[in-house]
């Protein structure tokens, strides 16, 4: 087992380049707290070395992760030399790893759900951009019941059962109906913001949700209080967070592990194969898409009644397509799409705490999951590889 | 199409190519072409209508048809049925002639028309956003950002610049509004011909980049914020100057008549027409929306297209924006950029018209009248709260392009009324 | 032997929209036999298998296994049954291992719900070595040969203890040397008691491994005779309906100068492997250089880089004396280049375009067809009017889409079109693959006359018969190098060593 994994590290020149990479990183840890070094000369030296090593890689081929390298370092030291001029008490209200790392568990966990579902939709051919009005349905239906049923187990009951049912929807147009599977599922976020908006407004009129709803509690390891920075982060969450972790998991045993798993990936790279050894694709796809609408919608009932304990309308902002980009740059692999829902969230949380650099520009900070969504995507493309008939329907003869 | 396999060979079928996630939308448009017609949308939109009635039904008791008889008066519409006699002015004379309908400022139903009418124009440029790319095999979804930087820069450069001529100002101000939709929607043409990130999530994220980005400018203490007296604590930009405001032609300019912005929605509708049809231009980009592989072996290139096709795209979308500030909005506030959905609806728009000029220019209207007669504004709330029309109308929308993506359902649901029809005749 | 048919067909009709693929056939399999369906491209013999194997549900009809009416509604029910096909294209998922593939559906499993892949790498390296297969179960199927891909698909229906064992054109894409090591193996597993039906349109093979042959002719059966006595003229008469000519008749090439040039040309593709490797080329005006070899040698990635679809690492292509090396499509047709591709569904055509529209694809941006980027639909519907008669292309006029026609006739909109733009080098790929017989004659016949004009025609081609009789030289395409000049008189067999390598240290 460790040999398997010591022999996937990446080797040469491709050492290097990610010894780039961490270094660019480095560069502006460097000028961050607890270290505060003040001056910009230690992240300008690192930044240089990420760009050598860069270079380097580069030059022997290892195109892709050597301009990661030279695009870390250039970060590093421009963030570098930004942090080391602003002030040290700014820093402070930023920067507490701590904090910013609990937070960040919190903006992944949604996201991890979310794209947990997209990769078993994805994976079995069908393309789920529906993913966000699944996880909205997740989010209002899991606070209404809370609200009606007063518990949240039945909350989070009723929002997976809602999300499967939009995911049914979107399954039914595109497996029997053969419809464009994109157009579907964002005919399924109209109808989830429509459908959700509806009854909020017709349950909650102006008042919305009431504050007593029953959350999903935290779990409370009491054993972690004293210990250094792993206490604040991990000491205190909520059990959705520890249940995304086992999503994962999960996800990544049932889909590599299982003869299901191997009949599900059969499906999504090559259906009629998977047809002519008397798999039925059909089943399989109906079983993944509405599978993965419940996912979504768990996650997005831990936004409702797990995060911010209240619903708006069009609450999710987005995150459901946040999701799909984590899918697709964790190159539909459960671990890799984790670590990008970490990464997300991570500049969730960094978005969150920044606008104590400036009030004007706070709101500026929002946009930053969202430009990186968008360069991680355009980064990684071309690397990642698609299930080879995601999106394309099947037809029985 | 992708299932029956290429003839000869036996080699492992591989369908996949370099960095094509999820396949183009050029299999549907395709389909809806061959498929033609008027009768798949029309029954698409009944059965959207039909099922959005059983709502209002199942959750308020009321009757969905008198629900949908005031929408249909909020919108307007029903001024076309209330012929008389009446007289009209000719433009830049004195005289006045016989005219069959009401035109007069104290008609209720011209009035609700102009506000039908003033959303048409964005309607159809949004629509026709996201028509144009998908003729070019992709999906537009980010009407809506494009459209949001049309109206920042409209707004931004119709306040300013006091000292250009009327004419000249509204000129400009258009055109920068316009080639920054286009700048902005190239991005994500750019990023989908250069390194293959499709164009379904770079659009949406641009959205959101774009929302925020409005945000922040005319936000609290936003380099863009008013300068009015004690403005500093409304988040609104400056208004339009006077003199680069559109001229309206129907109505009163005080209560938002209809400006002449219409008639740029009109020539939109033309111009995307002949663009396709008669230009090589067109040529080039309905042979990559069909088929990519068999274009760039024709000697045309598919990263140019997609980057063209996706800045004409956002050329409508900045139109949009920009009318919209220029013709009735004159301000942008930050709530307004939030709560602006009006490129999202160019969606359903487009998918209900077809992605054809005629078909944006009928589906554009239908929804028009649908936001315009739910609105706050237009709805009687006696017979039906606003806020739930609204999300009503939203509800219809998604039937609608969910429906419209399954032409195989209707026409399946339309084939079981022609073979009872046909059984009918046979006994 | 026991004659008790081990699989009837009774009487099977399958139609498709617009086309009765198989009418009325009736076909049975006598235990331990090798039974060939035979008929040319289109005659509806996958079909009839496919019916066979639950994947399509036919109008009527009746199967009996072993004397048993079994229904086929899914191919769950056909290996149930003891039946497993190898389809004409192959039912593998490339990026999965060999193993993988082989157990999909009737995994091992370790405790009921983990799939146990140890285990079923050893059942597949067992079953593969008791017939000599010499396959890896833990190579990835996108990285074996074809020829092993084929074999990983026979090992699937022994895994599944079939019996009845079809085969749909599997000779279509082997070597002659490995098609003789599948004849051999064949005959191993009719010595086991499997029972094999065997499709093809190649006559040679039928006479050589058939016990018996069921001739299939635009979806009816027009007979089944042994295939002792059987002669290739015969049955090419049955197949076809009338006399053919198996040679096309073209008189001696006069070669001018040369028109293409290709000198030491690396291209590297897209997965990072360099398919071309130093080739070099030159033909000439006047001459049809025909390029055998098997398929993934780097034929693709040669024509490609040719016809600046695909960039080159080095090397030179020269059109009529033009540098186009690395040049866009466009710079390449413009230099005179003419391109016949092998795939006309998803690059020759624009299947939803009008054939108005697919006629014009090279030339829509200059006069006539448009000035000033302003386009004349009516013009390019008058240049089409005439192209489709002289072309002979039936089924429809300049306003049908090209999606409507039949192979043959989209092959012809191809040809109308590359040869309509009078090109000094035509390249050729795969031009008559899944032509019935009467469009082949027409596409070979139109190929010779373009020879005869002068100018410079590169065929190349999988089909070894269209090679030796359409080429006035003949080279070897192996791992991206050219490994070998033959004349036209040639035999397949000398070729063959080629194809596969044997002939590499003469030319080095
Ligand atoms: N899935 C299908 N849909 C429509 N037509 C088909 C389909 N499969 C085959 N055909 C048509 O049926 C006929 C017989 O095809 P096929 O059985 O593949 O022939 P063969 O295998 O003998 O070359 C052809 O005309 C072909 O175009
Ligand atoms: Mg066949």
């Amino acid at each position: 087992m460790i040999e398997r994994l010591l022999a996937r590290l990446p080797r040469g020149a491709r050492a290097v380049a990610v010894g780039g990479i961490v270094a660019g990183l480095a560069a502006f840890w460097v000028a961050l707290p607890p270290l505060h070094l003040r001056t910009p000369i230690p992240s300008i030296l690192i930044g240089l070395a990420a760009l050598a090593l860069g270079g380097y890689a580069i030059s022997r081929g290892v195109k892709r992760l050597g301009w990661g390298a030279v695009v870390a370092g250039v970060a590093g030291i421009g963030l570098g030399y930004l942090a080391t001029r602003s002030s040290v008490d700014h820093l402070d209200q930023v920067v507490v790893w701590s904090a910013l790392f609990a937070a960040m568990l919190r903006y992944a966990t949604p996201l991890a759900f979310a794209a947990m579902g997209g990769i078993f939709s994805e994976r079995s051919g069908v393309t789920n951009i529906g993913l966000e009005g699944m996880m909205l349905s997740g989010a209002f239906f899991g606070i209404f019941a809370a609200d009606k049923l007063s518990s949240w187990p039945l909350g989070l009951a009723a929002a997976a059962l809602s999300g499967a049912l939009f995911a049914l929807v979107h399954a039914f147009f595109a497996i029997h109906l053969r419809a464009d599977q994109i157009v579907g599922g964002f005919a399924i976020n109209f109808l989830a913001l429509g459908v959700t908006g509806y009854l909020f407004i017709d349950t909650y009129a102006g008042e919305g949700t009431p504050p007593d709803v029953p959350e999903i509690p935290d779990v409370h390891l009491s054993f972690l209080e004293g210990w250094y920075f792993v206490g604040p982060i991990l000491g205190q969450l909520n059990l959705m967070i520890w249940l995304a972790f086992a999503t994962v998991l999960l996800s990544w045993l049932v889909l590599f592990k299982t003869p299901i798993g191997l009949r599900l990936r059969a499906v999504g790279e090559h259906p009629r194969a998977a047809d002519t050894v008397g798999i039925s694709v059909y089943r399989t796809r109906y079983a993944a898409v509405v599978l993965s609408g419940a996912l979504a919608a768990l996650g997005g009932a831990y936004l409702s009644i797990g995060f911010v304990n209240s619903f708006n309308q069009n609450m999710t902002a987005g995150r459901g397509f946040i999701a799909l980009a984590v899918v697709i740059c964790g190159n539909w692999r459960p671990f890799q799409a984790a670590a990008f829902a970490l990464l997300f969230g991570f500049s969730s949380a960094l978005a969150q705490r920044l606008p104590a650099y400036s009030e004007s520009a706070a709101v500026l900070f929002q946009a930053l999951p969202y430009v990186l969504t968008l360069i991680a995507v355009a980064g990684v493309i071309g690397r990642s590889i698609p299930p080879a008939a995601v999106g394309r329907p099947y037809k029985k003869q | 199409m992708t299932e029956t396999p290429p003839e000869g060979g036996g080699k492992v079928e591989n369908p996949r190519q370099g960095g094509d996630y999820a396949p183009s939308v050029a299999a549907r448009v395709a389909v809806w072409h061959k498929a033609g017609g008027i009768a798949v949308p029309l029954l698409t939109t009944l059965l959207a209508f039909f099922i959005g009635g059983l709502v209002v039904l199942a959750t308020t008791g009321k009757n969905p048809l008198t629900t949908y008889k005031a929408i249909f008066e909020g919108s307007g519409l029903n001024w076309f049925l209330e012929v008389g006699s009446y007289e009209i002015g000719i433009p830049w004379t004195e005289s006045r002639v016989w005219f069959p309908w009401d035109t007069s400022f104290n008609s209720f139903a011209a009035l609700n028309l102009q506000q039908t009418l003033i959303v048409y124009v964005s309607l159809v440029l949004t629509g026709l956003a996201v028509a144009f790319a998908f003729r070019c095999g992709m999906f537009n979804i980010g009407g809506q950002g494009q459209y949001l930087v049309g109206a920042i820069v409209a707004v931004w450069i119709g306040s300013e610049l006091p000292g250009l001529p009327g004419l000249l100002h509204i000129l400009v101000a258009i055109v920068a509004g316009a080639l920054s939709g286009a700048v902005f929607a190239g991005i994500a043409g750019f990023l989908k011909a250069t390194v293959g990130a499709h164009e379904v999530i770079s659009t949406i994220m641009l959205n959101y980049v774009a929302l925020w980005v409005g945000v922040f400018l005319f936000g609290l203490g936003g380099p863009l914020q008013n300068d009015n007296v004690g403005g500093e604590s409304v988040p609104v930009s400056n208004d339009v100057l006077e003199e680069s405001k559109l001229n309206v032609f129907w109505g009163d300019p005080l209560l938002q008549g209809l400006h002449v912005g219409f008639f740029v929605a009109l020539a939109a509708l033309v111009v995307y027409w002949i663009t396709l049809n008669r230009t090589t231009l067109g040529y080039e980009v309905r042979a990559v929306g069909f088929n990519p592989e068999a274009a760039r072996y024709g000697g045309i290139s598919v990263a140019r297209n997609y980057v063209l096709a996706m800045a004409i795209s956002g050329t409508f979308a900045g139109l949009a924006g920009t009318l919209d500030i220029l013709g009735w909005q004159f301000r942008l506030n930050t709530n307004d950029i939030f709560i602006s959905s009006i490129g999202f609806v160019g969606i359903a728009v487009a998918l209900l018209g077809r992605n054809t000029a005629i078909g944006v220019a009928l589906s554009g209207l239908l929804f028009a009248a649908l936001l315009v007669g739910t609105s706050t504004r237009n709805l009687d709330p006696e017979i039906f709260r606003p806020e739930l029309a609204s999300n009503l109308t939203l509800l219809i929308q998604g039937l609608v392009v969910l429906f419209v993506g399954a032409d195989v359902l209707i026409l399946y649901l339309f084939g079981i009324r022609r073979r009872a029809r046909q059984r009918q005749a046979r006994t | 032997m026991d004659e008790r048919p081990v699989l009837e067909l009774r009487g099977i009709t399958k139609r498709f929209p617009g086309i009765v693929a198989n009418d009325d056939v009736s076909f049975d399999l006598r235990p331990g036999e090798v039974h060939a369906l035979l008929g040319e491209n289109g005659a509806g013999k996958s079909t009839l298998m496919n019916v066979l194997y639950g994947l399509y549900t036919p109008e009527e009809g009746e199967i009996r296994i072993k004397g048993e009416p079994t229904r086929m509604s899914s191919p769950r029910d056909a290996i149930d049954a003891g039946i497993g096909m190898v389809h004409q294209h192959f039912m593998l998922i490339p990026v999965m291992t060999v193993a993988e593939n082989i157990v999909l559906a009737n995994e091992p499993t370790r405790e009921k719900v983990l799939l146990d892949y140890d285990v079923a790498a050893q059942r597949v390296r067992d079953l593969s070595d008791t017939f000599k297969f010499r396959i890896d179960p833990n190579a990835r199927v996108e990285d074996i040969t074809v020829g092993q891909q084929q074999r990983v698909e026979i090992l699937k229906a022994l895994y599944r203890n079939a019996d009845i064992l079809i085969l749909d054109e599997p000779t279509a894409v082997l070597t002659p040397q490995e098609a003789q090591e599948l004849f051999e193996i064949l005959g191993t597993l009719t010595r086991e008691g499997m029972s094999i039906i065997f499709i093809s349109h190649k006559l040679n093979e039928v006479t050589e491994i058939a016990d018996r042959i069921t001739v299939l002719r635009r979806g009816k059966k027009i007979e089944t005779l042994p295939a002792a006595g059987a002669t290739e003229e015969s049955l090419a008469r049955l197949m076809v309906g009338r006399e053919v000519l198996l040679r096309v008749e073209k008189g001696a090439s006069t070669p001018t100068e040369p028109l293409l040039q290709i000198e030491d040309l690396h291209v590297t593709d897209d997965r990072g492997i360099e398919k071309v490797r130093g080739l070099s080329v030159q033909v000439h005006g006047g001459e049809i250089v025909g390029i055998a070899g098997v398929d993934g040698n780097g034929q693709t990635e040669l024509i490609d880089a040719i016809a600046g679809l695909m960039g080159s690492d080095s090397g030179r292509v020269l059109v009529a004396g033009e540098d186009v090396t690395n040049e866009s499509a466009k710079d390449c047709l413009d230099a005179g280049l003419g391109h016949i591709p092998e795939d006309r569904q998803r690059r020759g055509l624009v299947l939803d375009f009008s054939l108005a529209e697919n006629l014009a694809l090279h030339d829509y941006d200059s006069q006539p067809a448009s000035r000033l980027g302003w386009l004349f639909p009516k013009r390019l519907v008058a240049r089409a009017q005439g192209l489709l008669e002289q072309f002979d292309v039936r089924g429809g006029g300049p306003q049908t889409h090209a999606g409507g026609l039949s192979g043959g006739n989209q092959q012809k909109v191809v040809l109308a079109r590359e040869i309509d733009r009078n090109p000094k080098v035509l390249i050729a790929a795969q031009p008559t693959r899944g032509l019935d017989v009467g469009a082949i004659e027409f596409v070979h016949r139109r190929l010779v006359e373009e020879r005869d004009e002068g100018r410079a025609i590169l065929l190349v081609s999988l089909e070894l018969d269209e090679i030796l009789s359409l080429s006035d030289r003949i080279l070897v395409i192996y791992e991206g190098q050219i490994v070998g000049e033959f004349a036209p008189g040639v035999s397949e067999e000398e070729l063959g060593v080629a194809m596969t390598g044997g002939g590499r240290k003469e030319v080095a």
